[in-house]
C-alpha cells in the first residue's frame, strides 16, 4: 500500500523560477504549500567558482531523446535540483515588446497571447522592485512602457567599450543591458563583483536566482519542499475534470500520493507536457491535441573576434554589459527572415566549456591553439544574438519508448527551425561580422547555432481549441490544474524569457488568490 | 545562508579528484595524479597513451596536465556528477561506450594509415592525422562515434584539464576571481 499524504492546499511542481515565485506568493496568503523537486537539494555552497563542475547543476533526469535539424540541447539549458533552470541563468531580463503579444493579428502568422503587454506591465514592474533590475531607461530606447530600474546600470568595463565603437560606426544604439543583478547593494542582497561566474551559479545572491530571492521567503512563510522527489502522475478524480493531487517517488523509490486542492506544474517547458502525456490516455489538459505542440527555442547567433586593444573579457556578468535592440519591433522589416533579435554585449567568458574561448574556434589545435589562447585571454570579444523561434505544431513533445525505472515514459522532442527563424539567424549573424568589423576587430567569425531558451509546450491561448492553458495559466479542461513558466509562452519574441517567466507567474498567482474559492 | 565574498586561498580552483592510491582514496589532481602513476580504473594503458599523446597534440599541455587520468576518473563517476563536456551534446551517460569505441576507431584507423601504434608517430605524421579526424572517419574508424565529434570532444575536455583551472587561467595571466573555491571532493565518495 503507498503512504498518503496530508492533503494541502496548493502542490507546485518544480522549484525553478516560476514554482519558486508561486510558492513564496501563495504561502504568503497563509495557504498550505508543498514544492516537489525532483533533483537534489542546492545552497549558495554548492556554487562552486568552477565552469568544469557547473556542469553538475545542468540537467541530469531522465534522458530527453532530441530529434530535428535544431535540437534544443536540453541538458545545457535545463536545470535540475533547487532553482531548476534558473539557478544558473544569466538573468539578462529585458521585457517582450507589445507586437511579441500579437503577432498574429499583426502579421497574419505565429500565434497571439490572450493578453496585450499593458495586462503584463504592472507585474514587469512590480517584479522589478523586488528582484532589483540594473538599467538604464532613458538610453533603452526600444523598451515598452514601465517603471525606471531601480537600480543604476551595470558598469561597462573595456572589451563593451571596444564593441560599442561598432555598433555607433554603423549608426546603431547601444544601451546598459538590463539584468537582475545587483549594480549596488539591494534589499538586502549586496552588489556584484563582475566575476563572470554567473554560469557556475551566483552564490552572493547578488544575482537574482531562486536561492537568492523567492525560494527562502517561501520556506521561511512555511512552504515545505521535497528533493528527489519524482512526479510520475498528476492525479484527477474520476470525472477526470478536477485534480487531486499527484504520484511521485521519494529518494528511496518509495510512492507516495500527495494529494491537494489545486496542482500547480512548474518544472520546465519539456517536462511540463510530459507529465500530462503520462497522466492520461492522450494526455491530461489535452481536448485541444496540442500538449506540447509549438515548442520554441531562441537561436544563439554567435559573434567572436580578436582586438588589438586589451578587453579584459573575464571581467562582468555572463549575460553581457550592454544591449542593442534595433533589430526587434516591426517583425517584417528585417534583411532576412522575419522575427525579432537583440544583440547582448561583451559576455565575461572564461577558457574552457562549450561557450568558453577555447571552444570558439574548434579548429584550431597545436601550437595556433596556444597562441590563440594567451591572445585571446587578452583581446577576445563577443555578442551574442537572441532570435525569435517562430512557433510550429510539428516542434513538439512527444513520448518516448524509453521508460524510467519507475515506468514513466520519458521525453522526446522535435525542433527544427521555422524557414523565417532560421533565416533570421542567418541575418544576425552577417549583422554581428559588420559590427565587429566596424569595431576594427583583427578577426571576427560566427559559433554554431546554439540553441537557448526552451519556449512553449503547453501554450497560453483565448480558447481550448487552441490552446493548453488560459491566459493565467489555467488549463481549460481542468480549473484547479495550473502550469507556470515558459512553457506558457506561445510567441518567444527575442528576448530572454526569465523576467517574463516572473511577470506571468506574478499575475496568475494574484488570480489564483484573488478566486481561490471559485476554483477549488 | 550568507556566503563570504570571494575567497582567496592556495589551491582555490584547482581540479581535485578522489583517487585510488594502495587502497586508500586520496584527493589528487588529475596532474599529481598522473605524476603519481596512479592506476588506471577504466583505460588500458595503450588508451590511456593514446588519449594522452593526441590530446596533448591537440591542446599542447593536456598530457601534464592529466588529461588521462581526468577522463578515466569521469568514466567511473555517477551520471549526475559526471563532469565530461559529453553531458551537453546528446550523449546520454554512461560515456564509456563512447570513448572505449572511438579510442579503439582511433587505434585502428592509425595503425591502418601508417603501420604504427600512435607512440611511435612521428610529429609531422600526427600533425597529418588530426585535421583528417577533423573533417571525417578516415579509413578504418569503425563502430564509433564520427572522428569528428570525438575531436570535439577530446579538445573539449583537454581543454578543461589545460585552461579550466586556476593554474590554466594562471598560465592565461587571468584572474581567478573564484567566490567559492570548488570542493575537495567533486561528490565521489570514498
Amino acid at each position: 500500500m503507498k503512504p498518503s499524504h496530508e492533503k494541502v492546499d496548493i502542490l507546485i511542481i518544480g522549484s525553478g523560477a516560476a514554482g519558486s515565485l508561486m510558492a513564496a506568493k501563495l504561502s504568503k496568503t497563509g495557504k498550505n504549500v508543498i514544492l516537489l523537486e525532483a533533483g537534489p537539494e542546492r545552497g549558495l555552497n554548492d556554487l562552486v567558482s568552477s565552469q568544469i563542475q557547473a556542469r553538475r547543476l545542468k540537467w541530469s533526469g531522465d534522458p530527453v531523446e532530441e530529434t530535428g535539424s535544431q535540437p534544443i540541447g536540453n541538458v545545457f539549458n535545463s536545470g535540475y535540483g533547487t532553482g531548476g533552470s534558473a539557478l544558473h541563468h544569466y538573468a539578462v531580463w529585458p521585457r517582450l515588446h507589445e507586437e511579441d503579444f500579437k503577432v498574429k493579428t499583426l502579421y497574419g502568422r505565429a500565434l497571439d497571447w490572450p493578453i496585450n503587454y499593458d495586462d503584463l506591465r504592472p507585474y514587469y514592474d512590480k517584479i522589478q522592485e523586488e528582484v532589483g533590475i540594473s538599467g538604464d531607461h532613458t538610453t533603452e530606447v526600444w523598451r515598452p512602457k514601465g517603471m525606471p530600474y531601480p537600480l543604476p546600470p551595470v558598469p561597462a568595463f573595456q572589451q563593451s567599450e571596444v564593441i560599442a565603437q561598432g555598433f555607433r560606426k554603423l549608426g546603431k544604439t547601444i544601451s546598459p543591458l538590463p539584468l537582475a543583478l545587483n549594480s549596488r547593494d539591494y534589499n538586502g542582497r549586496p552588489g556584484c563583483l563582475w566575476d563572470g561566474w554567473c554560469d557556475a551559479g551566483c552564490p552572493t545572491k547578488a544575482l537574482a536566482n531562486p536561492l537568492a530571492r523567492y525560494l527562502p521567503e517561501a520556506i521561511k512563510q512555511g512552504c515545505k519542499i521535497i528533493h528527489h522527489a519524482t512526479v510520475t502522475r498528476i492525479l484527477t478524480d474520476k470525472s477526470g475534470k478536477k485534480a487531486i493531487g499527484a504520484l511521485y517517488h521519494n529518494k528511496d523509490g518509495m510512492k507516495i500520493t500527495q494529494r491537494a486542492s489545486m496542482v500547480i506544474l512548474a518544472a520546465n517547458a519539456i517536462q511540463n507536457p510530459t507529465l500530462l502525456l503520462n497522466s492520461a490516455e492522450g494526455g491530461l489538459a489535452n481536448s485541444s491535441g496540442l500538449l506540447g505542440s509549438y515548442i520554441m527555442n531562441h537561436a544563439a547567433a554567435l559573434v567572436y573576434g580578436l582586438f588589438t586593444p586589451e578587453t579584459e573579457p573575464y571581467m562582468g556578468a555572463t549575460g553581457g554589459q550592454m544591449l542593442n535592440q534595433d533589430s526587434y519591433d516591426n517583425k517584417d522589416k528585417r534583411k532576412a527572415g522575419f522575427g525579432s533579435y537583440q544583440w547582448m554585449i561583451a559576455q565575461a567568458i572564461k577558457p574552457n566549456d562549450l561557450l568558453g574561448f577555447g571552444g570558439s574556434n574548434p579548429g584550431l589545435y597545436g601550437k595556433k591553439l596556444t597562441e590563440f589562447m594567451t591572445d585571446a585571454a587578452q583581446h577576445f570579444g563577443t555578442m551574442t544574438g537572441c532570435v525569435e523561434d517562430l512557433p510550429l505544431e510539428e516542434n513538439r513533445v512527444t513520448l518516448s519508448t524509453n521508460k524510467n525505472k519507475y515506468g514513466m515514459a520519458s521525453a522526446k522532442v522535435h525542433h527544427t527551425s521555422h524557414k523565417d527563424s532560421y533565416a533570421l539567424w542567418q541575418g544576425a549573424k552577417q549583422e554581428g561580422l559588420e559590427i565587429f568589423k566596424a569595431a576594427e576587430a583583427r578577426q571576427a567569425w560566427n559559433g554554431p547555432l546554439g540553441p537557448m531558451h526552451i519556449m512553449g509546450g503547453t501554450v497560453m491561448g483565448d480558447r481550448a481549441k487552441n490552446s493548453i492553458t488560459n491566459s493565467y495559466g489555467q488549463c481549460h479542461d481542468i480549473d484547479n490544474l495550473f502550469i507556470a513558466g515558459a512553457g506558457l509562452f506561445p510567441t518567444s519574441g527575442g528576448v530572454n524569457p526569465t523576467f517574463t517567466v516572473h511577470a506571468v507567474t506574478l499575475r496568475s498567482a494574484d488570480y489564483i488568490t484573488q478566486n481561490w474559492s471559485s476554483i477549488t | 545562508m550568507q556566503v563570504s565574498r570571494r575567497k582567496f586561498s592556495l589551491g582555490c580552483g584547482a581540479l581535485t579528484l578522489s583517487f585510488l592510491v594502495q587502497s586508500e582514496f586520496k584527493l589528487l589532481t588529475p596532474e599529481n595524479a598522473k605524476a603519481q602513476n596512479i592506476p588506471f580504473q577504466n583505460l588500458t594503458q595503450d588508451q590511456a597513451l593514446l588519449i594522452d599523446i593526441l590530446g596533448d597534440a591537440i591542446v599542447p599541455g593536456a598530457n601534464a596536465a592529466g588529461l588521462s587520468h581526468f577522463i578515466d576518473h569521469q568514466l567511473s563517476a555517477n551520471d549526475k556528477d559526471n563532469l565530461l563536456i559529453l553531458r551537453y551534446l546528446r550523449v546520454n551517460p554512461p560515456f564509456n561506450d563512447f570513448y572505449l569505441s572511438a579510442l579503439t576507431a582511433c587505434e585502428t584507423a592509425i595503425e591502418k594509415r601508417y603501420n604504427k601504434k600512435i607512440t611511435d608517430l612521428s610529429e609531422a605524421e600526427l600533425s597529418e592525422f588530426i585535421p583528417l579526424i577533423m573533417q571525417n572517419n578516415p579509413e578504418g574508424w569503425l563502430n564509433a562515434p564520427p572522428a569528428a565529434f570525438f575531436y570535439f570532444v577530446l579538445r573539449s575536455d583537454a581543454i578543461d584539464v589545460t585552461y579550466g583551472t586556476r593554474a590554466g587561467f594562471d598560465t592565461l595571466d587571468i584572474p581567478y576571481m573564484a567566490h567559492i573555491e570548488p570542493p575537495r571532493n567533486l561528490g565521489i565518495k570514498s
